[in-house]
């Protein structure tokens, strides 16, 4: 019995990580580091600072927030600082949605496992209920006094990145990209070659284009995030296989299944209270489709599962107060619920 | 001098609190080191992006954590 269950775990790990390291992690961690690296967050902070309309800072602020952070740890910070710099309450909390529940890494992983619809699906969802969380926010605290405890910060007239990084950026993406869509039904050697091709074009442009330093700085980023994820994406994976060996899949059909709302509050409940490491969401989704849960219910799970946790609660009452966390929590789950009834029904 | 560290305890945080006191040692320098864990406090003292450090109310570095080298060179500027 315990075998079985360590054998599934095994599986699993095959099944997600070994065969994505070369075409979809390490991608991955190298375009995750070169943002963390290139990308000047103050320039980005400073557009966010200025008390411009609605529509535009709750763009802005989606949008950023694919650029600023790449995992949810260092979000938090972020959106604290914009906040007592000045920003809307609603502003703060778009960082604080959309870094968590759509940035690179996940998003990458989330488009290799369960295909473009999914990761598509997940973006447009992600920045609708961005904007509405915003909305709200700002609604429910417009008549709070609040002191700004600091200076926006000054960008000194700095673009967001520089022509080089750039194009770098650019590579990158096109070598993430290209095998997994343009090679997607051919054998995996094909990929790998590809994917070995655009690789050693973005290092080869990264070596004559930029100054050692930065190179140093981009790869020491790089191996930041392979060492704090990758440990915990192989524990999560391995878990995901267990669960999915444990689990009948009589319940999940019966609790999870089609796309009725009481479904899709279910799988919210279950992203809302419980950690999971970026990336992880990705296979757990899958393995849980596998056993029958509907795609509403997936799409919610894969937006609440890494946006929202109970420790992120606890951090979020702690940094912005109990009134404010008390707000979002409930609204993240309304709208992850409709979110996921709605495409579930009549999109996906 | 007082050095502080801001940071919301991951691993990068420590590593750069390990790199100022090798940087303050090897300089020869008597600081006071602090690690500041709150994010409520990372905001009073202008800090958005961790791991950051702060010297004397100044923050040298926000984001990134810092070689032992830089430390060395931004401390004894500072100085």
């Amino acid at each position: 019995m315990v075998m079985d269950l360590v054998l599934a775990g095994l599986k699993a790990l095959q099944h997600y990580v070994a065969t994505h390291v070369l075409t979809c992690l390490v991608p991955a961690f190298l375009l995750a580091g070169a943002m963390v690296t290139f990308v000047r967050r103050e320039a980005v902070l400073a557009l966010l600072g200025e008390q411009a309309g609605k529509l535009r800072s709750f763009s802005l602020a989606s949008l950023s927030s694919f650029l600023v952070a790449a995992c949810s740890c260092t979000v938090i910070p972020v959106a604290s600082g914009l906040y007592y710099a000045g920003a809307g309450v609603g502003v703060a909390f778009i960082v604080l949605w959309v870094a968590p529940a759509a940035n690179v890494l996940a998003l990458t992983y989330t488009g290799t496992i369960l295909g473009t619809e999914m990761v598509v699906a997940r973006v447009v969802a992600a920045l609708l209920m961005a904007f509405v969380v915003g909305y709200v926010m700002t609604l429910a605290f417009r008549h709070e006094q609040r002191e700004t405890a600091m200076p926006s910060p000054s960008s000194e007239g700095q673009s967001i990145l520089g022509r080089r990084a750039t194009i770098l950026l650019v590579l990158i993406v096109i070598s993430l990209l290209a095998p997994n869509y343009l090679v997607a039904q051919g054998p995996y050697l094909h990929k790998v070659l590809l994917w070995l091709v655009l690789t050693l074009a973005f290092s080869g442009y990264a070596w004559f284009a930029l100054p050692r330093e930065e190179l140093a700085q981009w790869l020491r980023e790089s191996w930041w995030f392979v060492r704090l994820i990758f440990p915990l994406l192989l524990a999560g994976v391995f878990l995901v296989g267990v669960i999915g060996a444990v689990l009948p899949e009589a319940w999940i059909r019966d609790w999870l299944g089609g796309n009725s709302l009481s479904a899709n509050f279910f799988a919210t409940l279950i992203g809302a209270v419980s950690y999971f490491a970026t990336m992880t969401e990705a296979p757990f989704v899958h393995t849980l489709m596998d056993l029958g849960m509907g795609k509403g219910p997936a799409l919610a799970l894969l937006l609440t599962g890494p946006g929202l946790s109970l420790p992120n609660w606890l951090a979020i009452a702690r940094v912005f107060g109990v009134r404010k966390a008390l707000v979002y929590v409930p609204t993240i789950m309304v709208l992850g619920t409709g979110v996921g009834w709605l495409f579930g029904n009549f999109i996906l | 001098m007082k050095i502080q560290v801001a940071g919301p305890g991951c691993p990068k945080c420590k590593l750069t609190e390990d790199h100022v006191r090798q940087a303050c040692a090897q300089l020869g320098i008597e600081a006071e080191i602090e690690h500041l864990t709150d994010p409520a406090e990372f905001a009073a003292l202008g800090v958005f992006f961790t791991p950051a450090v702060i010297v004397d109310g100044k923050v040298i570095e926000s984001g990134h954590v810092p070689t032992v080298d830089k430390l060395k060179s931004m401390l004894s500027e500072h100085e």
